[in-house]
């Protein structure tokens, strides 16, 4: 193998919570944390309910939109990475249903009593206890007494309704259908490289510097009260606006500040839905893209390719 | 010179993109592009042109390099979840 100049990225993390995530990804290129960040939102496989009975149905809802709604539910996901398609189930002869490939829900409510009754997904009894519906709980301690543990909410039913119904979840990517996305957000930005020209700056006065500091819409640069110096306080609030460049030609000038975002260095912020801790979630999107890369690896230089092709199959791969 | 387009089923952006990127590295590769001839059909057409060398080999080796490059942060992201981990823990 000739030596390629790619060099080998590096990761520091900021913080490190169940469902947050956030690191700065160095040392590669734009084209490959979009990769990560793709390969997060479409491609990281979860169990979501896929295939719903239902056996009585009296609410306000009808029953495609309940089981709509229960598709949307995250589950939690952690074994989803062993798990085998339904599809690909030698186990249940093609059901889909077998205890290898598929995790069995069931939901019985009636309201019995005057109030409203809720159905939630705390009332969505699972055949595996390591697959439930995640629970909805913030992790803020002052709200944690007032909503006691509510779940999400399915529908609501009044006196006299019922709903009883089953429900298989499968394993799948959100390439099939958004509700198998493990991620809430993913998002990366450039890191911001801000220089201020010294020089330029001495020649703005006190005022003009406090008019030019609040320009810009999100809190980057701050006057230090000590040396009357603008300094920068916070870079990544930048937001590549050029509300501040364009203040300074504004007031006349131009070059007072130099901004713009380091090639090779990018933010990253993670927050799952809690179907999959974030740091798993991000390492499950390596090991994805490591298969699909192992993927094409192996269907390179393959005998079939030539019986399929003959000499344009020999031609295509870039031989004779 | 040699020159080869690959055809990839069932892939998108994610791939093409990246596997772009890392064929221009090469000092090997004259010219290197991708492109998703329609996005309805998840298809990715690669066009390598290189200086010699075979267009299969060199895109092989782009593609070991995407893999090492996958192990690289796989393994310094759980480094960096412990070193993160127990310095949480330290002040207690």
């Amino acid at each position: 193998m000739e030596a390629s100049y790619q060099r080998f990225p590096t990761v520091r993390i900021r913080d490190l919570k169940d469902d947050f995530l956030k690191f700065e990804l160095r040392d590669t290129d734009a084209s490959i944390a979009n990769a990560l960040r793709r390969v997060i939102i479409a491609e990281v496989p979860t169990l979501a309910i896929d295939l719903v009975e239902i056996e009585a149905n009296s609410s306000v809802l009808n029953d495609e939109f309940i089981a709509h709604r229960l598709g949307l539910i995250p589950l939690t996901s952690d074994k989803a990475m062993e798990m085998r398609y339904s599809r690909d189930c030698d186990e249940c002869d093609g059901d889909g249903r077998c205890d290898y490939c598929s995790i069995e829900f069931t939901l019985s409510v009636k309201c019995t009593s005057e109030e409203t009754l809720d159905v939630t997904s705390h009332d969505l009894q699972s055949s595996d206890s390591q697959v439930v519906p995640v629970d909805s709980i913030g992790h803020d301690p002052d709200i944690e007494n007032f909503n006691q543990k509510k779940g999400i909410l399915i529908v609501k039913l009044r006196k006299g309704q019922e709903l009883k119904l089953r429900a298989i979840a499968r394993k799948g990517i959100a390439k099939d259908h958004a509700k198998w996305s493990p991620a809430a957000t993913v998002t990366f930005q450039y890191e911001p490289d801000i220089h201020i020209n010294e020089n330029l700056m001495e020649t703005l006065s006190l005022e003009e510097k406090r008019e030019w500091v609040d320009s810009s819409p999100t809190k980057v640069f701050e006057i230090n009260p000590e040396t009357q110096q603008v300094e920068v306080v916070d870079p990544e609030a930048y937001t590549y606006d050029d509300e501040v460049i364009k203040k300074a030609e504004a007031m006349g000038k131009p070059g007072l500040v130099e901004i713009y975002g380091k090639e090779d260095s990018f933010i990253f912020t993670v927050e799952s839905t809690g179907a999959i801790k974030a740091a798993q979630m991000f390492l499950n999107a390596i090991e994805i893209l490591r298969s699909k890369l192992d993927a094409v690896k192996l269907n390179f230089g393959s005998d079939e390719a030539d019986e399929q092709f003959g000499d344009l199959g020999a031609h295509m791969r870039g031989g004779f | 010179s040699h020159s080869s387009t690959f055809c990839f089923n069932g892939e998108d952006h994610t791939l093409g993109n990246s596997l772009r990127f890392l064929l221009n590295k090469d000092p090997r590769v004259v010219f290197c592009g991708y492109s998703v001839p329609h996005p309805s059909e998840n298809k990715v057409n690669v066009r390598v042109q290189t200086t010699g060398a075979p267009g299969k080999e060199v895109f092989k080796d782009a593609l070991l390099d995407m893999v090492a490059i996958c192990e690289h942060v796989s393994t310094t992201m759980d480094s960096a979840v412990g070193r993160f981990k127990a310095n949480e823990q330290r002040p207690e």
